[in-house]
């Protein structure tokens, strides 16, 4: 029944997520498992055809949609604590002096399909916005893009602030972008690199659940 | 203890490694390309050749006598006078002293004319003094010289352009609206393009260099290809290089087609017939490294994709090298060791016609 319920999510069809989800609760599965170990693994695999170019960008948000359908069905059978819940909070945007804005974008789809709450603050961001976000949103997770080298200090600076602010502790941070390289996530002191939008879904979960 | 040899990771560390390490990361690299392109391995052969390469003693290696390619270069006339926001060298001079740099002093076979901004759309606004820089260039150089910039469909996106930004509208699940806006900025991405080309064939241009097609998705390579059409209709003897962005045409809209083809998701040997279809001369593919890999992981990947697109291609392959490219490691100024092997791997096994 799991893998029908994956299956479903695949299509990217509602109406087919949402039969798969009746037919698991007339088999008496209990909801959160049909969400993590049946929809939640079909949006993984919808991740890893996104990054293998078979699904694409409208897929994946149709996937997406499909998915909170779904869970929409089981919100009555949930555990209070759980309904609504999200996976974390995510302030994801580019750093100041950098204008690139497009896989900063599919990232931030790519987690909000995850079920993430993302808050993207855009391209070219004046550092302390990250910082403001953070605490506007009370995220855990701060997301951040530069596409040249020479905007890449920004990432650290944006730590530096995070430090002197005593918000280091309470938020991860992610870093990504063509010159990002893990060597440089470890010497500026971020939580992590993430090489694709994919694996920055990964990576935001194993660092957040 | 065995032997070791020095290599790169793709951020451009150096690391050691024995020969047998070097071979499995080299096929490793081999197979991921041929799972994710569903093209052919590399025969034992190529990857022995590949293992001679990666362990020569010299620090730069070469290609052998007679297998030398045409090289070319992209954006080379603000390489010399740009600093390091645009991988510049900071010595003042105009593009044109830069150009004649590249054509007398660095032996570029072919050089572009290119604007500080690199891509088309902020070309229109300075047209009258693009062409007069196209002409002085062209009254003293020998050389072909194009002119080059970025499509870059993103500046036709709020907050650049007028367009919503697609980004945006799916983010709020707006898909259909999100695909008109991509349709509607690849319409206006292909009547600039034509337009700048135009005035610029009008200033005795010898050609035209797109650097970078796809980097806003398969809207990106729509408009492109389009253009790249339209002027070799009005031009019939233009030469077009057609460069790509990445390995793997991103899907943004998702259902765009070129000649019945839907473009998102195709790699590099599926993107050469569309360029050549379309009218380019020079298809340029790309394959991206990946840092927290290996040298060899990156070259035998690379030279996997390659190959199988320089098969496909009806057209000449200028493979795409350089800083995060083509195996080559992903540093500002990358070190010729990697350079100049993955060169001489794209030469004598890929069997590109072109750098």
């Amino acid at each position: 029944m799991f893998k029908e319920l994956s299956d479903a999510v695949v299509t990217c069809k509602k109406d087919v997520v949402t039969a798969a989800v009746e037919k698991a609760k007339g088999e008496g599965i209990p909801a959160p498992e049909i969400i993590e170990k049946g929809l939640a693994a079909g949006m993984n695999e919808v991740g890893v055809l996104f990054e293998r170019g078979k699904l694409f960008l409208p897929h994946v948000m149709m996937a997406a949609g499909a998915m909170e359908e779904g869970v929409a069905l089981l919100e009555a059978d949930m555990p209070k604590d759980a309904v609504s819940k999200k996976l974390g909070v995510i302030v994801n945007g580019t750093v100041e002096g950098d204008v690139h804005d497009i896989g900063k974008s599919i990232v931030s789809t790519m987690l909000q399909s995850a079920g993430f709450e993302v808050h993207d603050i855009g391209r070219d961001v004046p550092l302390q916005d990250f910082v403001d976000k953070i605490n506007e949103t009370n995220a855990n997770m701060v997301g951040m893009s530069a596409l040249m080298t020479t905007t890449l200090p920004g990432q650290k600076e944006v730590i530096e602030m995070l430090k002197e602010q005593g918000l280091r502790d309470k938020v991860k941070v992610m870093v990504g972008g063509a010159p990002a390289t893990q060597a440089w996530a470890e010497k500026i002191g971020a939580d992590c690199y993430a090489e694709n939008a994919s694996e920055a879904v990964v990576k935001a979960k194993e660092l957040l659940l | 203890m065995a032997t070791e040899y020095k290599l790169r990771m793709g951020d451009g560390k150096r690391i050691f490694m024995t020969k047998e390490q070097i071979i499995a990361d080299l096929k490793e690299g081999m197979a991921d390309a041929a799972d994710l392109g569903e093209i052919p391995d590399l025969s034992e052969d190529e990857i022995d050749k590949l293992v001679e390469i990666v362990t020569m003693p010299s620090r730069m290696v070469g290609v052998e006598q007679g297998k030398e390619v045409p090289v070319t270069h992209d954006i080379g006339t603000i390489r010399i006078d740009g600093d390091q926001g645009n991988s510049g060298v900071g010595i003042p001079s105009s593009r044109l002293v830069g150009a004649m740099m590249h054509e007398r002093a660095f032996g570029a076979d072919t050089m572009e004319l290119g604007h500080i901004d690199y891509s088309y759309k902020p070309v229109k606004p300075v047209i009258a003094q693009e062409m007069q820089t196209m002409e002085v260039c062209q009254a003293n150089m020998v050389v072909p010289l194009l002119y080059g910039a970025m499509p870059n469909m993103g500046l036709y996106y709020t907050p650049d352009g007028p367009f919503p930004n697609p980004g945006d509208l799916m983010k709020a699940f707006k898909i259909q609206e999100a695909q008109e806006s991509m349709q509607h900025a690849a319409e206006h991405l292909t009547r600039d393009t034509v337009w700048i080309m135009q005035r610029l064939m009008a200033s005795g241009a010898d050609g035209v260099n797109f650097d970078t097609i796809g980097a806003a998705g398969d809207g990106d390579m729509y408009a492109s290809l389009h253009a790249i059409e339209a002027l070799r209709k009005q031009y019939p003897d233009i030469y077009i290089e057609a460069g790509m962005a990445g390995e793997l045409l991103l899907g943004l809209h998702g259902e765009m087609e070129y000649d019945g083809t839907v473009l998102a998701g195709l790699w590099p040997h599926q993107q050469a017939p569309l360029a050549a279809k379309a009218g380019a001369n020079v298809f340029g593919p790309v394959v991206n490294t990946n840092t927290s890999k290996s040298s060899a992981w990156n070259l035998g990947r690379a030279v996997t994709f390659i190959k199988a697109a320089v098969k496909a291609s009806p057209i000449p392959c200028h493979v795409n090298m350089g800083m995060g490219v083509g195996s080559i490691p992903m540093f500002e100024t990358p070190t010729i060791d990697a350079v100049s092997r993955a060169s001489k791997a794209m030469v004598e096994i890929a069997g590109v016609d072109g750098i």
